[in-house]
């Protein structure tokens, strides 16, 4: 039976602030969800640490709540146990492309069936608004009085290039375009990111919803998302930012189905109730 | 059986293939039925520098290497500077070269025969590579091995490489005949062992700690291994690396040690035994997910390889010295097990044993074991083939009352464990959280809840402690010795070879106490071996024998048990104890300044 509104319900509602776009994000996972055919049983989702981590507690699912940077090394260790499941990350932009960079771009150059969801909203908000690697440089918090000298991270153009087999950017406010860009990417067959545009009304005064109206358009419809070198140099052009599908990948296979021994059964269901150790000796006799 | 001991080295550079002669030698003495120890000496790099591989092989016991040799083969002649005092005059030198000059070791007093193989091999054989393999096949010559024995060996190792093969069968070929015509004399003087094999005897595995720990994890149905390569805990990686084409496992050669123990955390979390393996600086890197495991009750094996720190340390030998940082690592109150096994059986057993716990309990179990057993190989009684497996603490072999009651994930039970379900496999959702959490999964920050769910988990300490194994006793018993070594870990390996020197002396035998199991500590067992009236009086002298510079292990005795003056007898060169030296002590009250006596 596919997922109903009431089996996602928690007991715990939401502590974000009035405006946040991780209310429209939560919305929007939860219509994904439901929208597609899925079990509830046969589905788990990761959180980061921070305001969009805090989510764990809002939605009633099988879920991780991960060590802040950690969520997508558990996620590939859940899937390559139980390759049936349907396997989530989200997360925010301090969490995915801070602490835990490293893992995102080993996921992407795997291929690994998961959907990564970045809650970008440029800051370090439950820690009280101090800049991430998406910020730009210049930007003022309590750790850099004197704006930060490095550059945002371009995360789109870091994953294209490690080979992520889809790769898009969205907006939380814009929910439906949100809702499909997050089926399709779990549907897909491999890494794929979904890099979320966010506001954060109390950290970051400056992008707020009419800001990201007023500075993002869609891709264009004739857009070949097909090509990786094209891939790249739209997600590095300068001027307004665009939201969409960038790169798309369906020939690679996902990193389990290049294991054999995961060909017909998942890990979990081949538990051996009865060991054989004859080939495990073979070299000690 | 007439008793037989025999003690084979070589020594060579990196390159020159020391490791693989070594391993074949010590094949070689397992199929004439003896018991084997060989241990292995390098430096990290990948060529030059000096290697060895030491071969102790007996017809009753080889706990761990020897001091005195029978045999030395040097591929340069430079290296016998570095074998000096393992030479006497019963000992025979084989040296790879065209010549050797006597006259600058005047006081030396074993026999040297230089022997052109490498040459031999270049010109012959048209590979220097197969000098290895004369070496080989001189020493079975020398022991009056089978050679053919040395002949599967080859076809085994390098199956399907048919030139490979066709090489170092020529190899052998040509060794043997050089021996015959030019060598026979002086070789034939220098034999002194004869081998009549005993086919009798019942099987032997002849494997090192780290394939032991790997064998006993596929024993006990792990199903996902995730670590980054680090020495001296790679030969698990590689072990089961190969066993992924004969068995349902992953590996998964992971991105760092971070993504490698929180994939092996993901792995558990949705239901197969899991397990990563590092040695003590990738741990260090791995402590913050520990303690996830712990909040979360996910089941892990851990296998932490201890090799000499501070730092990158030495990264190729030994030491003791994580013991402490091991049973405190991870920040919070939590449960966990730290298994200190000592042979390669023990390692067997203890990691099937790892991960019954892990699973029954639901929390992180370490297998602390070091660079010298870990990359030795050692002989251990073929264990049963056939296992049978059973799945523990899982919501569906858990009675959970009627079905319509709400599914607790961490439901406060007596004995702290709770029945976990699976995702994928059972309806019932829940939340693994790294925050501490109400019984259902979800996050709290509620005063009683937080107390009762560290309670809870605490309390599975309490439950576990009759299914850890407790210490053991060798020697004179504990109540009665006037003297009591204490050790965890592979120390244990060289004391039981100090007790068959002892055999011969008549000196008295001290009590020797095997820790295989350090957190929880069993203070109770431990307690209930002394005699605390003879103890308090002074009257026996307690002694912890360990590889740490600071006495770690008398800390932990002194932290967790009654006991107060403890002396200890430390080594951290990186060097494994040696029995003899042991033995001299007990005999004189003096030991090397290699060692340190605290």
């Amino acid at each position: 039976m596919s997922i109903q509104i009431p089996d996602l319900l928690s007991p715990i509602s939401p502590t974000w602030c009035p405006g946040c776009g991780n209310f429209s994000i939560l919305t929007a996972l939860k219509k994904a969800l439901i929208e597609l055919d899925l079990e509830l049983k046969d589905l788990v989702v990761l959180f980061g640490i921070g305001c969009s981590g805090n989510m764990a507690d809002f939605i009633k699912v099988n879920g991780f709540h991960a060590l802040h940077g950690r969520a997508i090394a558990n996620a590939i260790g859940i899937k390559l146990a139980n390759h049936r499941l349907k396997v989530i990350v989200t997360g925010g932009d301090g969490d995915l492309y801070g602490e835990g960079f490293n893992h995102l771009l080993a996921a992407a150059r795997g291929n690994h069936d998961i959907s990564v969801f970045v809650h970008n909203n440029e800051r370090y908000s439950l820690t009280t608004g101090q800049a991430s690697p998406a910020s730009k440089k210049g930007t003022v918090g309590k750790s850099t009085p004197q704006g930060v000298i490095e550059e945002a991270i371009n995360p789109l153009a870091l994953a294209i290039s490690a080979n992520a087999s889809f790769v898009a950017r969205a907006f939380a406010a814009q929910l439906q375009e949100l809702v499909e860009m997050m089926k399709e990417a779990i549907l897909h067959e491999g890494f794929s990111l979904i890099d979320i545009l966010q506001p954060c009304p109390s950290f970051n005064k400056v992008q707020d919803n009419k800001w990201y109206l007023e500075h993002t358009r869609a891709l264009k419809a004739d857009y070949d998302l097909s090509n990786q070198e094209m891939a790249i140099k739209q997600v590095l052009k300068k001027g307004p930012i665009e939201l969409g599908l960038f790169y798309r990948d369906q020939e690679r296979p996902a990193y389990h189905q290049e294991l054999a021994q995961l060909k017909n059964k998942s890990l979990v269901e081949q538990f051996p109730f009865k060991q054989d150790l004859n080939l495990g000796i073979n070299d000690f006799v | 059986m007439e008793k037989i001991e025999l003690n084979w080295k070589i020594a060579g550079k990196a390159g020159d293939g020391v490791m693989l002669a070594a391993k074949f030698f010590a094949k070689l003495c397992q199929h004439q039925g003896l018991k084997v120890f060989n241990y292995y000496e390098y430096p990290s790099l990948i060529k030059g520098g000096h290697q060895t591989g030491q071969v102790f092989a007996s017809s009753e016991a080889a706990h761990c290497q020897r001091l005195h040799l029978d045999l030395l083969f040097l591929f340069h002649p430079k290296f016998l500077d570095f074998h000096l005092d393992a030479l006497d005059e019963e000992l025979l030198v084989l040296i790879n070269s065209s010549n050797f000059d006597h006259s600058q070791y005047p006081q030396l007093k074993a026999k040297v025969i230089s022997i052109p193989f490498s040459q031999l091999a270049r010109q012959k054989v048209g590979d220097p590579l197969t000098a290895n393999m004369m070496a080989i096949a001189a020493s079975a010559k020398f022991f009056a091995f089978d050679l053919t024995k040395l002949t599967d060996l080859i076809k085994k190792e390098f199956v399907d490489k048919k030139k490979i093969i066709a090489k170092n069968l020529l190899a052998i070929d040509l060794a043997c005949d050089y021996l015959d015509q030019s060598l026979s004399n002086s070789l034939i003087e220098c034999r002194t062992k004869t081998l009549k094999i005993d086919q009798s005897r019942k099987k032997d595995l002849l494997l090192t700690a780290n394939e032991a720990v790997g064998l006993g994890a596929i024993a006990a149905g792990l199903q996902f291994f995730s670590a980054y390569p680090m020495t001296p805990a790679t030969g698990l990686l590689h072990y089961l690396a190969a066993q992924q084409a004969a068995y349902p496992i992953v590996v998964k050669h992971s991105e760092d040690e971070i993504a490698a123990i929180n994939q092996a955390l993901g792995a558990s979390f949705a239901g197969v035994r899991a397990m990563t393996g590092t040695s003590g600086g990738g741990y260090a890197l791995m402590v913050e997910a520990t303690s996830l495991a712990g909040v979360a009750e996910l089941p892990l094996v851990i296998l932490e390889a201890m090799r000499p720190g501070p730092g990158t340390g030495l990264p190729t030998w030994s030491s003791q010295a994580d013991l402490n940082f091991i049973i405190h690592a991870g920040h919070g109150d939590f449960p966990k097990v730290v298994f200190t096994p000592g042979t390669a059986l023990e390692h067997y057993e203890l990691s099937k044993l790892a991960f019954y716990i892990a699973e029954k309990h639901q929390l992180p179990v370490f297998i602390l074991s070091d660079k010298y057993i870990l990359e030795s190989q050692q002989s251990m009684p073929q264990p049963d083939l056939l296992i049978d497996n059973q799945r523990l603490s899982l919501l569906d072999t858990v009675k959970t009352g009627s079905i319509e009651e709400k599914y607790l994930r961490y439901k406060d039970t007596e004995t702290g464990i709770s029945p976990r379900a699976i995702p994928g496999l059972n309806k019932e959702v829940y939340l693994a959280n790294s925050y501490e959490h109400d019984q259902e999964g979800f996050a709290t920050e509620e005063s009683m809840i937080a107390k009762q769910a560290m309670d809870k988990r605490l309390r599975k300490i309490e439950t576990m402690l009759p299914e850890l194994p407790k210490p053991a006793v060798f020697g004179a018993p504990v109540k009665e010795a006037d003297k009591i070594l204490i050790s965890f870990g592979s120390t244990i390996n060289v004391l039981q070879e100090l007790l068959r020197l002892l055999d011969d002396k008549e000196i008295a035998k001290p009590a020797i106490i095997h820790l295989p199991c350090v957190a929880p500590f069993l203070t109770k067992d431990f307690e209930e071996l002394f005699d605390w009236h003879k103890i308090n009086e002074g009257r026996q002298e307690i002694y912890t024998v360990e590889g740490t510079a600071t006495a770690q292990l008398a800390q932990v005795l002194k932290a967790n048990s009654r006991l107060r003056k403890i002396k200890s007898l430390l080594r951290y060169d990186g060097r494994p104890f040696y029995a003899e030296d042991l033995l001299q002590w007990l005999v004189s009250a003096k030991i090397s300044e290699i060692y340190q006596i605290k």
